[in-house]
């Protein structure tokens, strides 16, 4: 039981990771229904921009001018490349942000360099014990800041005249346009949120064990944790998110006795085979907003 | 087709007026203007002479992307014509692929092998066996749309990757590999020098005949009631349905076709190298295939090919390019250097495309065409 | 609208025929002696009155898994052909050229293959050819124009390939040897081997497999994917099973992720981890007391700070580096291809031809102290050829590359008796 426990929180913590990375997802799927392939590319930059001001700066500040720096790295992809395609086949913009991912990336790697990079964070793997559970304390951070900052983007959605905008936009760009609604700075402001989402996600990979070249491939789970919320729900992502590092934990503690037929490692598809499962179910995930169709 | 009034079949068009239909069938005709007639055979003639005019090295490179073609027209009847969007096309690869490599392979080989080498047995089983896998998954498929669909389509290639590298008994486990499909018709190997030229010469020539084939079989497709079943379905499903076009069995349909391609396509593919590792079937793959038909142009037999040879030929095209500028340095230590650019443009090459040409090379052709038209008044 | 077309079109056919991709027009004009060496020197020539020997280097220089290793390897070589042009190139008449053919295979094996096309016939032989799929793409075409060629893994099959000229011992036989070092040290009862799939991991596993069948221990091995988030696994079956020995085959981030959260829960088995899996910056993570504690490092050469002609020739040649034992064994590598082009050119017979003739016959190669000579052995069956002696360092962070010798060159009981009769991945 308090292996099972500690699991889930091992769960929460990674899952924390895919919930900040698929909101950034939905946020522009809202947005511009666009999916941004180029999420795992500024996941990276984050952390890598985190370990080089953490040095200077120390780590909370680093974080925070990481976090802003991406975001405004965003802007611009958004601005260059995003913003001439509105209007365009939402595939061919999916496949440019591919592009972006190639591109940033290679800068990216240079920056990383043949070295694991640290993000110099204070939790390293030092344990932390309650109720006579022992769990690592980056899980807890990472939930508790997850949190934080959904509730954040919950205030800032609810309450402030941007939040409306976006909400206006993604229910149908033209009539928002009729109203006044900037739809350019909308496309704007979401890559922004992404970016900065994407930052801290891509700090939170590195506790611990540092970030290298490949750690880009883990912003590919919030793919399965975005479909299994609902791809226009961002309480959904947090949920998909969530439930997907709890299964895939699970997995990797107990499928090798329960279920060893299923070949080692099955915990790596699990995300996926989560989102099969809940899809037969749900066809717009759980919480997603079912299409109405006209003809 | 024949209804009364209509005038039915090879009727002839009137003397001068070369644009001027008098019958269905000739609107819908494969070829329907001499100069597409012309310019088509001009074309095949040209491919086929290729083979004694390029070196070695281009002719590989050309024949893996004629392969790349055939997968990128079977995407493109899914995706392009029936309007399914499939990142899955890399586990339909890997099934022909891999179906192809364990008929082909020697019987007593590290990995699984049954020693069939003769090419129409394998090609035609790799193709039916993906297209197998295409029909079991399309019941799922149908249910969904848009980007649930593929990004669903997506996690079937993580799955085929998980499996792929389990299974080293097919496969040889990732990072070790197996030989692939053997390429031998009627007896002759096509893999070594031999009757119709050197290694590389017989292989591009397989693949070209192949692609024609394959290639005027999806034009066929598309220009027959099933392609328009599918273009019905992908403008608007609903309506189609109520049109009366059935439309579980024409999705169905779709993702059999598209996987028959996509295995065929795998299975000789790797015959080419001669060797097939499980790591070569990730999202990249399925991302290619998808840039190769936004990038040719969607919904046509001629754009999936152009796109095709646009990406297969933009590597070695992005790795010349950084030595027309010298000042970018050659050594590893510093930034940038040659290679970082390569990997750079490659991206850069591929926004910029689709930044300024959305349409696709498709795209191009049809303003190029539209010019020469309207010359002398095209502005 | 029509000189753009105009233009593209002049611009592409001129792109191709620079490449040279039309049939017949890429006979050389140089005086070529052979494939790959000409009698006019080499563009960045020393001495303009000595001839040249191309070698083409292929490797994983931007956004592949192995990149940050490959880089440091290229440097290295290109550094040690430099001080051997210096030297007097080879047989005081040819100078070497690493540096005109090094092409990004971006660790794929059909770009491998295309990358390989364009300069097979420009080289002699590889100075690198970087990854086990990637090779295996151009392996018949090696072997088919005897085209030798250093490769930049460790891995067992390479010792069944007459064409590839490999350097120190294979995973296979490190693990093996890891094993009975440990047998000596810290006598375990238990084994497990946490490895990622395929040429790297299962190959050490297999030999970690044969030694602790050999010393009766208990064995399981857990095969894990690649990266740091993915590890939750490995640490609960070691954490669970808590074997005495764990031999550690995967990259440095994820083993710093199991060995720290392994010990942070308490673990107290030790841990060796097979040569690639460790990074000095590992030594500026959280998980560096736990490293400190519980991790040692086996190696196929000594380290970078090593005092020995051949590392002080290194360290020369490559002043203001970070140290990186990629350059260490990128170095290395370069030994055996110098041997057998001296050998060639002392032969007479300068041709790929002559060069594979002079490998056949190698069975010591001078390493300059970096490895014992009997490392460079190239004649014989694969079983006798193989190198077999292995080194084990501690976590030094005194030390350049956060690691120093504990045990020197040395050949455990189970490799010595092990018979190569295959690549051992296959065996596990």
């Amino acid at each position: 039981m308090k292996g099972l426990l500690e699991s889930v929180i091992r769960g929460l913590g990674n899952g924390s990771i895919y919930a900040l990375l698929a909101l950034g997802f939905v946020i522009i799927y809202k947005a511009t229904r666009v999916i941004s392939f180029a999420q795992p590319a500024l996941m990276l930059a984050g952390a890598v921009a985190v370990s080089y001001l953490a040095e200077v700066t120390g780590f909370l500040p680093a974080v925070l001018l990481a976090a802003l720096l991406i975001a405004a790295v965003a802007l611009g992809i958004e601005r260059v490349a995003i913003r001439p395609m509105v209007g365009r086949p939402v595939f061919v913009v999916a496949i440019i942000t591919l592009g972006i991912d190639v591109v940033v990336r290679v800068v990216v790697n240079a920056l990383i360099g043949r070295d694991v990079r640290q993000m110099h964070d204070p939790w390293g793997f030092s344990l932390v014990e309650f109720g006579g559970l022992v769990v690592q304390q980056r899980w807890l951070a990472m939930l508790a800041t997850t949190a934080v900052l959904v509730g954040l983007l919950y205030a800032f959605f609810r309450h402030t005249r941007y939040g409306l905008a976006i909400r206006a936009a993604a229910f149908d760009q033209e009539t928002a346009l009729a109203q006044g609604v900037s739809v350019g700075m909308v496309f704007a402001l979401s890559w922004g949120l992404a970016g900065f989402l994407a930052a801290i996600a891509g700090m939170f990979v590195g506790t611990g064990q540092g970030i290298e070249q490949l750690t880009w491939i883990v912003a590919l789970k919030a793919l399965p944790a975005i479909i299994v919320g609902g791809l226009d729900s961002l309480g959904g992502a947090v949920v998909g998110g969530l439930t997907i590092g709890v299964v895939e934990s699970l997995f990797q503690s107990y499928q090798g006795e329960v279920a060893p037929w299923l070949g080692q490692n099955f915990a790596v598809v699990t995300p996926y085979v989560v989102m099969l499962v809940v899809l037969l179910v749900r066809p717009y995930g759980l919480f997603g907003t079912r299409e109405v169709e006209r003809v | 087709m024949s209804e009364s009034g209509v005038p039915t079949g090879r009727s002839r068009r009137p003397r001068g007026r070369p644009l001027l239909y008098t019958s269905y069938a000739q609107d819908m005709a494969l070829l329907d203007t001499r100069a597409k007639r012309g310019w088509t055979l001009a074309l095949v003639v040209l491919a086929f002479a290729l083979s004694a005019v390029l070196v070695d090295r281009s002719l590989e490179v050309l024949a893996g992307a004629y392969v790349l073609a055939i997968g990128a027209i079977g995407l493109n009847i899914v995706t392009g014509y029936a309007g399914q969007v499939s990142l899955g096309h890399a586990f339909f690869v890997a099934i022909g692929a891999y179906t192809g490599a364990a008929l082909s392979g020697p019987a007593d080989g590290r990995t699984l092998g049954y020693g069939l080498t003769e090419i129409w047995i394998w090609l035609p089983a790799a193709g039916l066996v993906a297209a197998l896998a295409g029909v079991l998954v399309a019941p799922l498929a149908t249910r969904l749309r848009g980007l649930y669909l593929a990004i669903v389509t997506l996690g079937l290639v993580f799955l085929g990757e998980h499996v792929f590298k389990e299974w080293d008994h097919l496969t040889g486990g990732p990072g070790v590999g197996r030989p692939a499909a053997v390429p031998v018709l009627f007896g002759v190997p096509l893999h070594e020098d031999g009757p119709l030229g050197t290694r590389e010469q017989a292989l591009y020539l397989l693949m070209l005949v192949l692609l024609i084939v394959f290639a005027v079989a999806a034009r066929n497709l598309a220009r027959s009631r099933v392609g328009r079943a599918f273009m019905a379905i992908r403008d608007r499903d609903i309506a189609a349905e109520v049109m009366g076009v059935p439309l579980t069995r024409y999705k169905v349909l779709a993702f059999g076709i598209s996987s028959f391609y996509a295995g065929c396509a795998g299975a000789l593919l790797y015959s080419i190298t001669g060797f097939v590792e499980p790591g070569s079937f990730s999202l990249l793959m399925s991302v290619q295939f998808i840039a190769m038909v936004l990038i040719g142009g969607v919904a046509t037999v001629s754009g999936a090919i152009a796109g095709a040879l646009f990406i297969s030929l933009l590597q070695p095209l992005t790795r010349a390019l950084p030595s027309l500028l010298p000042f970018i340095s050659a050594d590893t230590t510093q930034t940038p250097n040659v290679f970082q650019v390569e990997t750079v443009l490659y991206g850069l090459l591929i926004i910029l495309f689709l930044v300024f040409e959305p349409r696709g090379l498709f795209g191009i052709w049809i303003r190029v065409r539209t010019y020469w038209k309207s010359w002398p008044f095209s502005y | 609208m029509k000189s753009r077309y105009l233009v593209t079109g002049v611009a592409v056919v001129a792109l191709l025929s620079a490449c040279g991709v039309f049939r017949g027009d890429d006979q050389d004009s140089k005086a070529a002696v052979s494939t790959g060496v000409t009698s006019e020197p080499c563009p960045k020539a020393l001495d303009k009155t000595k001839g040249c020997v191309y070698l083409g280097t292929i490797s994983d220089l931007t956004a592949g898994p192995f990149a940050a290793l490959a880089v440091p390897i290229t440097d290295a070589q290109k550094a040690f052909w430099k001080r051997v042009n210096t030297a007097g190139g080879i047989g005081g008449k040819y100078e070497v050229d690493v540096e005109t053919y090094v092409r990004d295979n971006k660790y794929n094996p059909e770009v491998h293959r295309q990358v390989y096309n364009e300069m097979k016939d420009k080289v002699l032989g590889l100075a690198q050819t970087l990854g086990s799929p990637t090779t295996a793409a151009i392996i018949g075409d090696l072997k088919a124009n005897s085209v030798v060629s250093a490769p930049a893994s460790w891995t067992s099959a390479w010792e069944f390939e007459d064409v590839i000229v490999e350097t120190g011992s294979n995973y296979c036989v490190e693990a093996m040897n890891s094993v009975d070092y440990a047998m000596e040290v810290y006598k375990p009862k238990s084994v497990m081997a946490v490895h990622l799939a395929g040429d790297y991991g299962a190959d050490a596993a297999a030999g970690a497999k044969v030694a602790a069948e050999r010393n009766k221990l208990s064995f399981t091995a857990v095969e894990t994917p690649p990266g740091a988030t993915e590890q939750g696994r490995a640490i609960t079956e070691i954490t669970k099973n808590k074997p005495d020995l764990v031999i550690l085959t995967t990259g440095p981030a994820d083993a710093a992720a199991i060995v720290g959260q392994a010990a942070a829960a308490g673990f107290k088995g030790r841990f060796i981890g097979t040569g690639p899996t460790w990074n000095p910056a590992l030594l500026k993570s959280p998980a560096a007391p736990a490293l400190k504690a519980l991790y040692e490092q086996s190696a196929t050469g000594k380290p970078w700070g090593s005092d020995t002609p051949g590392h002080q020739a290194m360290r020369a040649a490559l002043p203001g580096v970070t140290p990186n034992d990629g350059y260490t064994s990128g170095w290395a590598w370069a030994y055996p291809m110098k041997a057998a082009l001296e050998k060639m050119a002392a032969g007479g017979d300068i041709s790929r031809k002559g060069l594979l003739a002079a490998v056949k016959t190698l069975s010591t190669v001078d390493y300059e102290g970096m490895l014992p000579p009997e490392a460079g052995n190239f004649a014989g069956d694969p079983d006798a050829a193989t190198f077999r002696q292995t080194l084990v360092n501690k976590v030094d962070e005194t030390a350049p590359t956060g690691v120093t010798i504990v045990k020197d060159f040395f050949t455990g009981s189970t490799a010595q008796s092990y018979k190569m009769d295959g690549p051992c991945f296959g065996k596990l």
